[in-house]
C-alpha cells in the first residue's frame, strides 16, 4: 500500500479530458466575463458598494487564493531550512500550485482595479508611495509572480527543451540550467523573503482599516496571523492537490511525505490559535467571541474549523489514512480560508447602509479565474514531469539526471 | 564547527550584500521623502457649527456648480436634489438626526475631514490621494489606479467612486482647492452658508474659534469639545454640536491615527528594511549549504543505484 515518491513524471494520458475541458470552458466564461466588465463599469456588473468597495475579487481571489498558493514557500521553507529532503520530489507541484493560486489573484486584481492603465506609473519610482501597505503587496506580489514563481517552475520546462531533438534548444535548456544551480541560494532566499513580506502585509492592509473591523479580528497582530495562515493554507493546499492527484492518477501514496506534510501542518496551526487567542486575552476581547451576534458565531466557526482537524490531525491513524487526512485537511483549508477572509468581509463594517453579496456575474468571474489554475494544473502535470511518483511508475525515459536536482 | 560558523557568517555577509545593493534605493528614498504626517501650521480647514446650521442646504448645489456634478435627483423621483449619502455626484450633504424619542436634533454637514495624517494618503499606492499645500488632501486622476483602498481605509467612510464609469474617478471634496485662490478666495460651501454655520480659515484659528463658542456657553455644546481636534489624529475640518458625535456619523476615534498605527507596526517589522535584508542574507547562508548537499548528493546517487533506500534510512 505505502509506497515512497521519488522523483517526478509526465503523466502520459490525453490532455482533453471530459473534466478538462469543463474546466477550461468555465474559465473561458469568467475571462469573456472579464472583458465584458472592461468595457462597462464595476457597478453594472458587481455587487460592490461605496461602502463595501472590496469585494470577493480582491477579499477571495487574493487574500484569501494567495494563501493557498503560498505551497511553494511554505514546503520550500521546510525542505531548504528545515532541512527535511523527502519533501524534495513534491516541489515541483507545491511551486506550481503557487503559480496558479497567484496567478488567479493577479488575474482577479486586474480586473478589479477601475484604472488599470494607470499601473504604467509602478515603473515610475516617483509616484511610489512607501509607506502604503498596498503598493508593498503589489509590488511584492507582483515580483514574486512574474519573477520568483516563474524562475521556480522552470525546471520541468527545461526539461521539456532539453529533451526536444534542437541541439539548440537542448544547448539552452543546459546553459539556464547550470545558471540556475549556480545561483540557486541567492534566488530561493528572493523567493523566502518575498511572501514573507507580503502575505504579512496582506494582513497590515485590514489594520489601517482600524475601528471598522470588528475587535475579534482587528490586532496589530493581523500580519503574524496572516502570515502563519498562508503557511497553513499552503501545506493544506499541497496535500489536497497531492491527495487527488494520487487518486485520480493512480499515484501511490505515499504515507511519510503526506503524514509529515499533515503533522507540520497541524503543530503550525497549533501556534496560529496560540497566538490569536493570547492576542485577544491581552486585548481583552476574548469576552466578544461569547456574544454569540453574528460576529461571535463567525469566530466560532472559523476556530472549531480550524481547531477541530489540527487535534484530528496530531493523531497517527487519522493521518495515515487517505481518507481521513484528506477529509481533515479540507475542513481546515476552508477554516483558513474563512479566517483570512472575514476581517476583509464579514467582519468589515461600513459606516451607513451598505450590504454586500457578490452578484453572479462576479461569482462566475471567481470561479472562472480559479477553474483556470485548474485547466492549467491538468495542462502542465500532462505536458511537463511535475507530479511526484513511486519507482516503479518512472519509466525510463523519464530519468533524466541533468535536472534532477531541482 | 567553528569553520562552519565561519562560513555562514561569511554567507550571510555575502547576502546581505547583494540584497543590500538591490534594495538600497528603497530605504533612502523612505528617508529623503519629507515627512507629512504632522500638522503644518498654516493649514486650512473648516468649522461647522451645527447649532448655527438651518438646514437649507444651499451649500450643496453650490458644491455641485463649483465642482461641475450633477445634481443627485435619485431620492426625489427625479424632481430636485435629493441625495441620501455621499456620493459620486456628492461630495458635500447636509443630513438631519433625530433622536428615538423626537426630541433632540442636529444637522450634520458631511465631507471629507481632510485628516492631518489621513488614513486615505498613508494606504494610497501610487500617492493619487496626497496632501495639497495647506494640508488639503487632493485627489489626482493621473496617478490612481483605483484600486478603492481609500474607501476601505476612510474612517470617516468618504471618498466614493464612480461605479458606473468605465474611466472611474474617486470623488471626494478637496476644499475647492481647484478655484480658491484663482477664481474664488473660499470654498463654495462657506461662501453661500447664510448664517455662516460652516466657516474657512486656517485651522488653528478655526480651533480657537471653536473653543471661544464653546467657553461662552458652557455645557451647551457635546461634552464642551470639538470633534476633530484629537480623532484619528486631529483632522482639519472640525465639528461643533450638542448632540452625541457618534450620533452624527461622526465615529469614536482615539488620538493616534489608524494611519500612524499602521505604520508603527510596519517599520516595527521591518526596520527600515533592515528585517528583510538580514533574513535574505541568512537564508542564503543556510540553503547553501544545504544545497551543497543535495548536488553532492544527486551526484552520488547518479553512480549508484541507492537513491532512495539512502533518503528514508
Amino acid at each position: 500500500m505505502t509506497e515512497h515518491w521519488e522523483r517526478c513524471i509526465r503523466l502520459k494520458e490525453p490532455l482533453k479530458t471530459r473534466p478538462f475541458l469543463i474546466f477550461a470552458g468555465i474559465a473561458g466564461l469568467g475571462l469573456l466575463l472579464g472583458l465584458y466588465r472592461e468595457v462597462t463599469g464595476l457597478g453594472y456588473v458587481t455587487g460592490l458598494n461605496d461602502g463595501y468597495s472590496w469585494g470577493l475579487f480582491k477579499n477571495w481571489n487574493v487574500t484569501a487564493l494567495t494563501a493557498l498558493g503560498s505551497g511553494g514557500y511554505a514546503v520550500a521553507v521546510l525542505a531548504w531550512i528545515f532541512n527535511e529532503k523527502r519533501f524534495h520530489p513534491i516541489m515541483r507541484t507545491a511551486v506550481l500550485t503557487s503559480l496558479l493560486g497567484y496567478g488567479t489573484g493577479m488575474l482577479a486584481l486586474g480586473f478589479d482595479v477601475g484604472r488599470p492603465w494607470n499601473f504604467v506609473w509602478l515603473a515610475d519610482p516617483r509616484t511610489w508611495n512607501h509607506y502604503s501597505v498596498l503598493w508593498e503587496v503589489a509590488v511584492c506580489m507582483t515580483a514574486y509572480f512574474m519573477l520568483a514563481l516563474d524562475v521556480e517552475n522552470m525546471p520541468p520546462f527545461l526539461e521539456f527543451l532539453y529533451k526536444s531533438n534542437d541541439p539548440k534548444k537542448k544547448d539552452l535548456a543546459l546553459r539556464i540550467f547550470r545558471f540556475m544551480q549556480r545561483t540557486f541560494p541567492f534566488g530561493i532566499a528572493i523567493a523566502f523573503v518575498l511572501p514573507s513580506m507580503h502575505q504579512s502585509s496582506l494582513g497590515s492592509l485590514m489594520y489601517l482599516a482600524g475601528p471598522r473591523v470588528h475587535p475579534l479580528w482587528q490586532t496589530p497582530m493581523l500580519p503574524l496571523l496572516y502570515l502563519l495562515m498562508a503557511y497553513i493554507l499552503g501545506f493544506a493546499c499541497v496535500l489536497l492537490v497531492l491527495a487527488l492527484s494520487a487518486y485520480s492518477w493512480n499515484l501511490g501514496w505515499d504515507k511519510e511525505i503526506l503524514g509529515r506534510l499533515a503533522q507540520v501542518m497541524s503543530w503550525t496551526t497549533l501556534i496560529w490559535l496560540a497566538v490569536r487567542f493570547a492576542d485577544l486575552s491581552y486585548r481583552g476581547a476574548l469576552g466578544l467571541a461569547l456574544t454569540f451576534d453574528k460576529f461571535s458565531i463567525y469566530f466560532l466557526a472559523e476556530t472549531a474549523l480550524i481547531l477541530v482537524p489540527s487535534l484530528m490531525l496530531l493523531l497517527r491513524a487519522q493521518r495515515e489514512a487517505p481518507g481521513s487526512l484528506f477529509r481533515w485537511t479540507f475542513l481546515m483549508a476552508l477554516g483558513g480560508l474563512f479566517y483570512r477572509f472575514t476581517p476583509t468581509t464579514l467582519a468589515f463594517s461600513p459606516l451607513g447602509d451598505y450590504r454586500y453579496f457578490p452578484s453572479s456575474f462576479e461569482i462566475l468571474m471567481s470561479i472562472g479565474f480559479t477553474a483556470l489554475a485548474v485547466a492549467v494544473f491538468l495542462y502542465a502535470v500532462k505536458t511537463f514531469a511535475i507530479l511526484p511518483a513511486s519507482r516503479g511508475k518512472i519509466a525510463a525515459e523519464e530519468a533524466m539526471r541533468p535536472f534532477d536536482t531541482l | 564547527m567553528d569553520a562552519n560558523r565561519r562560513e555562514i557568517l561569511k554567507a550571510l555577509m555575502g547576502g546581505s550584500a547583494v540584497a543590500a545593493l538591490a534594495t538600497t534605493g528603497l530605504p533612502l528614498a523612505t528617508q529623503a521623502k519629507p515627512e507629512k504626517f504632522e500638522l503644518e501650521p498654516d493649514a486650512l480647514g473648516l468649522l461647522y457649527d451645527a447649532t448655527k446650521c438651518i438646514g437649507c442646504r444651499a451649500c450643496m448645489p453650490a458644491c455641485q456648480n463649483a465642482n461641475g456634478l450633477a445634481a443627485d435627483v435619485g431620492g426625489s423621483g427625479g424632481l430636485y436634489m435629493q441625495p441620501d449619502t455621499l456620493n459620486a455626484h456628492t461630495k458635500n450633504l447636509i443630513k438631519l438626526y433625530v433622536a428615538a424619542d423626537g426630541h433632540e436634533r442636529s444637522f450634520m454637514k458631511q465631507q471629507c475631514m481632510h485628516c492631518v495624517d489621513p488614513a486615505c494618503v498613508s494606504g494610497c499606492p501610487m500617492e493619487a490621494l496626497h496632501k495639497e499645500p495647506h494640508g488639503v488632501v487632493g485627489w489626482s486622476s493621473t496617478l490612481c489606479i483605483g484600486c478603492r483602498y481609500c474607501q476601505v481605509a476612510c474612517p470617516f467612510n468618504i471618498p466614493k467612486f464612480e461605479w458606473d464609469k468605465v474611466n472611474p474617478k474617486i470623488v471626494k471634496c478637496e476644499l475647492c482647492r481647484h478655484i480658491v485662490g484663482s477664481t474664488a478666495t473660499e470654498p463654495a460651501c462657506t461662501k453661500v452658508c447664510p448664517t455662516h454655520a460652516v466657516i474657512y480659515g486656517k485651522r488653528s484659528d478655526l480651533l480657537a474659534e471653536a473653543k471661544r463658542r464653546i467657553k461662552e456657553k458652557p455645557g451647551f455644546y457635546f461634552e464642551d469639545r470639538v470633534y476633530g481636534e484629537f480623532e484619528a489624529g486631529g483632522t482639519q475640518c472640525l465639528v461643533l454640536s450638542h448632540v452625541d458625535y457618534s450620533n452624527l456619523g461622526l465615529p469614536k476615534l482615539g488620538k493616534e491615527s489608524p494611519a500612524a498605527q499602521t505604520r508603527k507596526v510596519s517599520d516595527f517589522v521591518y526596520r527600515g528594511f533592515l528585517t528583510p535584508v538580514v533574513v535574505y542574507g541568512g537564508i542564503v547562508a543556510i540553503v547553501r549549504n544545504r544545497w551543497k548537499e543535495h548536488l553532492e548528493h544527486a551526484g552520488h546517487s547518479d553512480s549508484g543505484e541507492t537513491h532512495g533506500e539512502e533518503k528514508r534510512a
